[in-house]
C-alpha cells in the first residue's frame, strides 16, 4: 500500500472519501452548521460573511498556493485572485460542503496558470532522467544500485533538499501540481483529475513520470546512473 | 495461449517499472500482482528499483513538509482584504 503521508495529508484523503459519499463536510457538526450559516449569507451578500470567510480561509489558501508555488508573491496573487472569485461568483454554489471543494479548486487552477506562465527555461528533459530498458525488458544499466539508504546521510541533507526543490520546480506545471496534490496534500486520483482537468489514467503516468524523473535526479546527485 | 498484447503484465523490468505506482497504492489486479512479486523475487534489480522509487516518495514528502509553511502576514492579509473590498466596489 501506498507510503504513510503526513496526517494533513491522511485527512485529505479521508476527507474526500467522505465527501464523496455523504456529500457532508467531514468535520464536527458544530463547525459545519456554522460554515453552512456563513455562505448561505455570503450567497445573500452578506459582506460580514466574506470578511468571516476570509479570515477563516486565507493562510489556507496561501499555505497551498505557497506548496505549489514555492514563492510568496505568487502565493499572494493567487490569495487575491481566489477571493475576488468567491466574492463575485458566491451566488453560484449551492453549500457549504461544496463551498470547500470549490475554494480548493479555485486556489490549485489559479496557481497553476500562475505555474504555467513563470519562466519555462526552468523545465528539463524528463528523459535524462528516467529509467530505460533493453530490448528484452531488462534495465539498460545493470546492476541497479540500491542507493535508498545513502539518502539519509544527514550531511547531505541540505545539499539534498535544494537540489529536490530545484528539481521540482524543473517539473512541468501540471506535473507539480499532481505531485504536491498527491505526495503531500493526499488527494486522490479521481479529485486531482476533477481539479486538473485530467483523467485518472493521465494523473496516474504523470505522478510516474515526474517521480521516475525526481529519482533520476536523486541518483545522479548521487553518483549513480538514473538508469 | 493468445498473446496478451493489451492487457497488463509484469513478467519484465520495464514491465514492473511501468506498473510501481499501481502496486503500491494496491490497486493492481491481483493476478498481476502476483505475477509482479514473483519478478520482484527473482529481480534483484527491480528490488531495487523500488525500494529507490519509494524512498523518492519519502524524500519528496519530507521536502513539501519540511518546515512549518508561514501564515500570510497579517499586514498582508489586511491590505489583501482591503483591495478585494475596493475591487468589489468599483464593480
Amino acid at each position: 500500500m501506498v507510503e504513510a503521508k503526513s496526517v494533513e495529508a491522511r485527512s485529505n484523503r479521508q476527507y474526500f472519501t467522505s465527501y464523496e459519499e455523504t456529500g457532508e463536510l467531514r468535520s464536527s457538526a458544530g463547525e459545519s452548521s456554522r460554515e453552512r450559516s456563513l455562505v448561505e449569507r455570503l450567497k445573500a451578500g452578506d459582506t460580514d460573511a466574506f470578511d468571516a470567510i476570509f479570515h477563516q480561509n486565507v493562510n489556507q489558501v496561501y499555505r497551498r498556493a505557497l506548496r505549489l508555488l514555492g514563492n510568496e508573491a505568487d502565493a499572494e496573487d493567487v490569495v487575491q485572485e481566489v477571493f475576488l472569485t468567491v466574492h463575485k461568483k458566491a451566488k453560484t454554489f449551492r453549500g457549504a460542503a461544496e463551498f470547500s471543494t470549490w475554494l480548493y479548486r479555485l486556489t490549485v487552477n489559479a496557481a497553476l496558470g500562475k505555474l504555467r506562465r513563470q519562466k519555462r527555461s526552468k523545465e528539463v528533459l524528463y528523459d535524462d532522467y528516467l529509467p530505460k530498458f533493453q530490448k528484452d525488458g531488462h534495465h539498460l544499466v545493470r546492476p541497479v544500485v540500491d542507493w535508498s539508504d545513502k539518502v539519509d546521510d544527514r550531511s547531505d541533507q541540505r545539499e539534498l533538499q535544494r537540489l529536490l526543490g530545484q528539481a521540482l520546480e524543473q517539473l512541468k506545471p501540471m506535473d507539480k501540481a499532481v505531485v504536491v496534490l498527491s505526495d503531500l496534500e493526499g488527494y486522490l486520483d479521481r479529485e486531482i483529475g476533477k481539479t486538473l482537468g485530467l483523467s485518472v489514467a493521465a494523473v496516474k503516468t504523470r505522478l510516474h513520470r515526474s517521480r521516475l524523473f525526481l529519482r533520476g535526479k536523486l541518483a545522479v546527485h548521487l553518483g549513480y546512473s538514473p538508469a | 495461449m493468445a498473446k496478451q498484447t493489451r492487457s497488463k503484465r509484469a513478467g519484465t523490468c520495464k514491465q514492473v517499472t511501468s506498473l510501481i505506482t499501481d502496486y503500491l497504492t494496491g490497486t493492481l489486479d491481483p493476478e498481476i500482482t502476483n505475477e509482479l512479486e514473483h519478478h520482484l523475487g527473482v529481480c534483484p534489480d527491480c528490488v531495487a528499483f523500488l525500494k529507490t522509487y519509494k524512498k523518492t516518495i519519502q524524500v519528496t514528502q519530507s521536502l513539501l513538509l519540511s518546515g512549518n509553511l508561514p501564515e500570510l502576514e497579517r499586514s498582508k492579509q489586511k491590505a489583501l482584504h482591503k483591495s478585494i473590498g475596493s475591487h468589489n466596489e468599483r464593480g
